[in-house]
């Protein structure tokens, strides 16, 4: 096994703004990040989706770059551009070539000083919110299934439950003031880490984060709702229809242990030996051997970028001769199986060799092909979360140092009915011929 | 703690010195067999991406059956002559390994990443799917079962059903008219069918191997050498493909699908393959309609007038023949004013030069975001493919972007005229008849069909 260690230099500007430079000069290219830590999780209530609505308002002008003028200087530079909203984190990103580097710190600087947004682009992007919505969700078969379904069904602390797309009702209802204190409370440098990783040298990307962005008013230090679940002690259940699919659908999810402990690892393996393609037990069982399901696939999303209360989660689409308490007999006798006899010694070692190579895979790109954007996002959650952006050199150890019995123990301590939401997708009867 | 002085800086930074983008070299040679081999290193993660093409793809079965080649190379991973398809996957997961196999209209492939310390037993690994694969009955059945769920699923999707219908008017009996099988075609694949394609593809003269990553090539050649020289196979004889259709005037497919809350509107016309002196003008045409965020179409449709989230235009290089395309899902009560400003920017681009700031900016635009695939592997992987599929020469992303920036407006205005072909661009709109049928009338003859191609009346 190759050492494999990233340079990283860490630094707190005066103002709060944590700054994280990853330098690597093998390509002329950079990426950039800001990252903020509010996610949907912290939404305001009666305004569900707004977390997402007001990441897209973050491109709709600034004080000194007005509307089109952010994405026409990054595509202008040579660079592609996003912005993603999460449970716990909204994140704004470009990856350019080198040369455009001080251009994307300035713009990144000019919106986090300043929004500057009107009512046009309030309805303008509202409006695009609501065909993103229904391209994702409403007219689509699964839409939605089951990032959005289970959520409501898995947990009673509204922060983890709600609609994190919105409801429409909520979005229609979302005015500029929202958007303005939304900004003042959580927009501020001392919520954020900016993140520059690629062709820049240490010393220049700290001092180029400093002539940007250290005049940049700190505000106060924001209010976050508790997000933890009060213990579960019954099996939950839950339907929605489906309404333009074919086949009966299941999502089953565990809420998990806390992140960075040695049972979250143990669990992270475990969730591989069950998920993990064509070789984890559940597809092995449910589609090659048993053909009830014609998918099953899962997994915990994002493992690294969340920081409350989560689920791993098995998606499930079955042949209709099957019932779905047939379908879940057999998913559950997969479950039993290790709870029983665990995991054999070969079976760990191929899971860790197969962890360490998708983590480094994560680290190189992301998000389309965008150079180092995993190393980025994980750099960035590391700040936020526990202030120790080097966690992506030692993290993998704590994986790799998993025990046999370490994962029979979280099987028997987690993936139990009382730990778990179910929801069914169930088509609509209606024969969906043309009239 | 001290408060800095105020200082913000109000204007655009501007872009400093280009740093030089060097390309790795690429270690080139052919096996004695035919197979051809392109490597190039990328050090950035100890890993490598490779995949071996077969130049035949669902296109080149077609007088066979439609989808012949995909579910070939479906079926070609789940065993071999030393291996079950259990353990197959059980020994990709023991070396850290991903991989995967499929057929597109023109080509089939095995794509592979993995550790670069067990690259001998991946590339072995390979080499045994593409020569030994025994294709055992059970697992051919089970996938051909998968597969029939799965086109009946296409089937419920808006954007496949926009992409089937337009495929259809626009290419007719050409092979690449049809893009998923039927039912009743799926229902009748015989193992043989599976066996013959993979006989005739998968050979070492049809072949070509590229790989990136962390590797020294010269140590890398010799493993290939020392694992792929003894297959042999000829190039495959492939029955020559009609012409397709080349439909005139405007005229709209509505696939009808009942409770739709959105309309998925795709609209194109016949333009041309990656080997067209004319390609990177039409990319970069491209680029200014519809194929960047900052494009006229985004800017207009979505950014002003909030009609859709993903508004795109693209061109799509197929092997024989290319179009360019353009699609927006938008609300029901939009889809004409939707067409009638995705009309208007393509009229505009064929009318009036691009101004030069902004032919400018997209010129940046196309070659910056080029630069991009240079540093990853997979993106550096991607770049080799299209290099070698295409037979471009050798010098192709060392030109590209000084191509790119030598276009003027005039070429600009030719090749909108030439290629955004506005007057005779087919429509397809897949959404709820009677929310959109009397909209879609506005701009040409319109048939309706069923999400299973049937005319409707």
């Amino acid at each position: 096994m190759k050492p494999f260690n990233i340079s990283i230099e860490y630094t707190t500007l005066s103002n709060g703004l944590k700054v994280v430079i990853a330098p690597d000069a093998s390509a002329p290219v950079v990426t950039v990040g800001v990252y903020y830590k509010i996610g949907f999780r912290l939404e305001p209530r009666g305004r569900s989706g707004f977390a997402h609505l007001f990441e897209h308002m973050m491109f709709q002008g600034s004080a000194n770059a007005p509307k089109m003028q952010h994405i026409k200087l990054i595509n202008s530079s040579g660079g592609v551009l996003n912005g993603s909203t999460h449970y716990d984190v909204t994140n704004y990103f470009e990856a350019v070539p080198s040369n455009a580097l001080e251009r994307i710190l300035w713009l990144e600087a000019d919106r986090m000083r300043a929004l500057k947004v009107d009512d046009e682009n309030l309805r303008n992007q509202r409006d695009v919110v609501k065909e993103e919505v229904r391209v994702n969700v409403l007219n689509q078969p699964y839409g939605g299934f089951p990032w959005l379904d289970l959520p409501p069904i898995a947990f009673r602390n509204w922060a983890n439950a709600h609609n994190f797309y919105g409801d429409f009702a909520d979005l229609d209802a979302a005015n500029l003031a929202d958007v303005q204190s939304f900004f003042k409370t959580y927009y501020t440098p001392n919520n954020a880490v900016l993140l520059i990783v690629g062709d820049v040298k240490s010393n220049e990307g700290i001092a180029l984060a400093q002539k940007y962005f250290e005049s940049i008013p700190a505000g106060a230090a924001p209010p976050f709702a508790d997000p933890r679940e009060p213990q579960q002690t019954e099996e939950r259940r839950g339907e929605v229809e489906e309404k333009f699919g074919t086949l009966p659908a299941m999502a089953i999810g565990y809420t998990i242990p806390a992140r960075r402990t040695p049972e979250w690892c143990a669990m992270s393996l475990l969730e591989q030996a069950l998920h993990g393609g064509r070789a984890g037990r559940i597809y092995r069982e449910l589609v090659l051997e048993k053909q009830i399901a014609v998918e099953a696939d899962g997994g915990i999303d994002d493992l690294f970028g969340y920081n409350g209360p989560t689920q791993m989660v098995t998606r499930i689409l079955h042949k209709p001769e099957y019932s779905r308490e047939q379908t879940l007999a057999a998913f559950d006798a997969v479950l039993e199986n290790v709870q029983r006899s665990g995991l054999s010694a070969d079976e760990l070692q191929q899971l860790k060799v197969k962890f360490r190579s998708d983590y480094f895979s994560t680290l190189e790109s992301g998000h389309g092909a965008m150079p180092r954007f995993g190393l980025m996002h994980l750099l960035a959650c590391f700040s936020l979360f526990d202030n120790e952006p080097q966690l992506v050199n030692t993290i993998l150890e704590g994986f790799l140092a998993v025990k046999p019995e370490e994962i029979q123990t979280v099987a028997n301590k987690y993936l139990r009915p009382a730990n778990r939401a179910i929801v069914f997708r169930q088509p609509v009867a209606q024969a969906k011929e043309a009239a | 703690m001290a408060t800095p002085a105020p200082e913000v800086h109000t204007t655009v930074p501007p872009l400093a010195p280009e740093r030089a983008v060097t390309w790795p070299k690429r270690a080139k040679t052919r096996l004695s067999n035919g197979l051809e081999v392109v490597l190039a290193e990328s050090h950035a993660i100890p890993k490598f991406h490779g995949e071996l093409f077969f130049r035949s793809g669902n296109a080149a079965a077609a007088h066979r059956s439609t989808g012949l080649a995909e579910i070939t190379a479906t079926v070609a991973r789940t065993g071999t002559s030393k291996r079950t398809s259990r353990q197959l996957e059980e020994d990709l997961r023991r070396i850290g390994a991903d991989l995967s196999t499929s057929a597109g209209s023109d080509n089939s492939a095995i794509a592979f990443a993995g550790l670069s310390e067990f690259a001998e037993p991946l590339l072995a690994l390979v080499n045994e799917l593409a020569r030994e694969a025994t294709f055992p009955e059970p697992e051919f059945e089970r996938e051909r079962r998968q597969k029939l769920e799965e086109v009946k699923l296409d089937r419920t999707q808006p954007g496949f059903l926009a992409s089937e219908r337009l495929r259809k008017v626009l290419f007719g009996a050409h092979p690449y008219g049809v893009v998923a099988p039927t039912q009743e075609q799926v229902a009748a694949y015989k193992r043989d069918d599976l066996l013959s394609v993979y006989r005739d593809f998968y050979t070492p003269e049809n072949a070509v191997l590229l790989l990136v990553g962390d590797f020294q090539p010269q140590a890398m050649l010799d493993t290939i050498e020392k694992i792929f020289s003894p297959w042999t196979g000829k190039k495959p004889e492939i029955p020559p493909s009609p012409e397709p259709p080349r439909p005139r005037g405007r005229r709209v497919q509505l696939v009808h699908f009942p409770g739709a809350v959105q309309t998925q509107i795709l609209a194109g016309c016949h333009a041309i393959t990656r080997k067209n002196p004319d390609w990177i003008k039409l990319g970069l045409t491209n680029s200014i309609y519809g194929g960047a965020f900052n494009s006229r179409l985004v800017m207009n449709i979505r950014e002003a007038k909030g009609y859709t989230y993903s508004p795109r235009s693209g061109v799509t290089p197929l092997r024989q023949h290319g179009y360019f395309s353009i699609s927006a899902a938008v609300r029901n009560e939009v889809v004409a004013a939707s067409l009638t400003e995705i009309f208007y920017e393509l009229d505009k681009l064929r009318a009036l030069p691009v101004p030069e700031p902004e032919l400018a900016d997209a010129r940046n635009y196309l070659s910056g975001v080029f630069s991009l695939g240079l540093a990853t592997q997979d993106g550096l992987l991607s770049q080799l493919a299209t290099v070698a599929l295409n037979n471009l020469p050798d010098d192709y992303l060392e030109t590209y972007r000084e191509k790119v920036r030598a276009l003027t407006p005039d070429d600009l205005l030719a090749t909108a005229r030439k290629y955004l072909d506005s007057a005779n661009m087919q429509i397809v709109v897949v959404g709820d008849r009677t929310q959109v049928q009397p909209q879609a009338a506005l701009f040409g003859e319109v048939e309706v069909f069923d999400a299973h191609g049937k005319r409707l009346h």
